[in-house]
């Protein structure tokens, strides 16, 4: 009885907290509709159209520029996919191989210090096709992230269970196969998480300085002929990307890390 | 039974934490198929002896021989030899209980519906058969000992080291376990160094005692036979009075 009791509250709890989780969203995105709205009866449209049109010019978007679309989501998937792979495997050395981890850290550290518009401008002399333009910048930018943080996982991982793993003589092969890899696979669903804005924000950047085609580069014409509708439209259109892609995470998080006990808590 | 040539061989090794001397100058061995207990107070060197043994640490000085290898290198000619169960379980919290129990089997290349099965067969031998698909989080801690202890035991290693750490366990749970285990160590009748803190079931199992003080030196060795167990009693004053 007492068990039950106490239980019970805990239980009450995270249902709250879940179903405050799964309507934030919705009730923050209709706010931002509303002030939107009042702002376009107050303001000119060239400052601030109303929702509506957005809607419309969105649909435009959609319907005329599907090659800008699915150009820039196509850029950022790949970058991130090749950051992912680049970075842990970066990562997994740094952790495996000691005698380069200094090196390889110090070259890893100075490159997150170094600002994405210098990388941005550089790139635009270095490369001439966009494409390599975007991939590198993004690329750049994003590898740091997944080493450094996939470094951190493997040294935080017990050393109780190295040497369990060990007392049975693996090879290196099985080591990383079977201890690292398990163990850094919510590092690296992490990190993806937490860059996906990230990274979103800086394609954008990249293509409007270094592209003829995307998002970022449509967005600056629509500036510079005063589409604030269409700008907006873009905007809503990358926001949306990623609710869906770090909601598609999560997802993703939910399902490989079902082992982990306070994965159900998120 | 027992041959003369050990299995396990210690000679005179030192080993430091820093300035922390945790062995002074250790020797002794271990023969095929005996079973060697040592006891001793917490912090003795007990689990550091076990360490030196498996290879997960090197000794400062001195030298560990292993079938006349040198456990602490890569040496392949230990694989599958080794058979450990450490003082705290160590499962994997990415794999359930009988994925837990094929770690060993699938390092050593063992075809999956072989492991799969042996698993399922020493799990049913530790009577955890009902954890099988669980995941360690899932179990109690007593649940996850026992795991581990058909982990180690399911590669059927030449030499068996067991650290035992049931003192954390509720005392009738921790009574069971020592009995289930040591049956099976009876049973498998395997070169074993095993660690207990109850003097009891060193006596019981052991063809051999040895009482460490610190730093891991021995302080008693005892040789038992049917006719010295015979009076445990007196065994068991011998024991206390050197640990104290
Ligand atoms: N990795 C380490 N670094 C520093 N000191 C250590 C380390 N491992 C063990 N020690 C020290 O060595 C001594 C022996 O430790 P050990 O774990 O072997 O004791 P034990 O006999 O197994 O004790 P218990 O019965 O409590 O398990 C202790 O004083 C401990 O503090
Ligand atoms: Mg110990």
């Amino acid at each position: 009885m007492t068990v039950t009791s106490n239980a019970e509250p805990a239980r009450r709890r995270r249902l709250a907290l879940l179903s405050g989780e799964r309507w934030a969203t919705p009730i923050t995105v209709l706010g931002l509709v509303a002030v939107v709205q009042i702002a376009s009866m107050i303001a000119p449209p060239y400052i601030m159209p109303s929702p509506l049109t957005i809607l419309e010019t969105l649909y435009g978007v959609l319907t005329t520029e599907t090659l800008d679309v699915v150009a820039t989501l196509v850029r950022l998937l790949i970058a991130l996919a090749c950051s992912l792979v680049i970075g842990t495997l970066l990562g997994v050395i740094m952790a495996m191989v000691s005698p380069v981890r200094p090196y390889l850290r110090a070259l890893i550290v100075i490159d997150t210090g170094i600002p994405a518009v210098s990388w941005i401008l550089v790139a635009v002399f270095w490369f001439k096709n966009p494409e390599h333009r975007i991939f590198f910048i993004l690329l750049v930018i994003l590898v740091p992230f997944y080493a450094l943080n996939i470094l951190d996982g493997i040294r935080a991982m017990p050393k109780d269970w190295v040497e369990m793993y060990e007392s049975f003589r693996p090879s290196r092969w099985q080591v990383f196969r079977y201890l690292i890899y398990p163990h850094i696979v919510p590092y690296i669903l992490m990190t993806t998480k937490s860059v996906f804005g990230y990274a979103t924000r800086m394609i954008i950047f990249a293509e409007l300085i270094g592209a003829a085609v995307g998002a970022g580069a449509r967005m600056g014409m629509a500036q510079a002929t005063f589409h604030m509708d269409a700008v907006l439209a873009w905007t809503v259109l990358l926001v949306a990307f990623t609710l869906v892609a770090q909601y598609s995470v999560e997802l993703l998080e939910r399902r490989m890390l079902k082992w982990r006990p306070e994965a159900e808590l998120r | 039974m027992l041959t003369d040539k050990p299995i396990i061989k210690i000679q005179n090794v030192s080993c430091k934490f820093g300035d922390f001397l945790a062995v002074d100058d250790l020797s002794f061995e271990v023969r095929p198929s005996e079973i060697v207990a040592l006891v001793g107070k917490t912090g003795a060197g007990k689990s550091t002896v076990l360490n030196l043994v498996m290879g997960s640490l090197r000794p400062t000085q001195g030298q560990v021989q292993v079938e006349g290898f040198d456990p602490a290198s890569s040496s392949p000619e230990l694989r599958g030899k080794i058979g450990v169960s450490f003082q705290n379980d160590r499962l994997l919290p990415w794999r359930t209980a009988i994925e837990n129990v094929e770690i060993g089997m699938q390092i050593l290349k063992v075809p999956p519906d072989k492991s799969a099965q042996q698993a399922a067969d020493w799990l049913g031998r530790v009577k955890m058969e009902t954890a099988r698909d669980k995941y360690p989080h899932e179990l109690s801690g007593g649940m996850r000992q026992r795991v581990s202890l058909a982990r180690a035991l399911v590669i059927d290693p030449a030499i068996l080291l067991l650290d035992e750490s049931f003192s954390q366990l509720d005392p009738v749970t921790s009574v069971e376990l020592r009995k289930d285990v040591a049956a099976l160590v009876r049973s498998v009748r395997k070169t074993c160094l095993f660690i207990t803190h109850r003097i009891e079931d060193a006596i019981e199992m052991a063809d051999r005692i040895l009482v460490l003080a610190p730093p891991a030196r021995i302080a008693l060795e005892l040789a038992l036979d049917d006719q010295a167990r015979r009076n445990p009693g007196s065994l068991r004053e011998q024991i206390e009075k050197v640990m104290q």
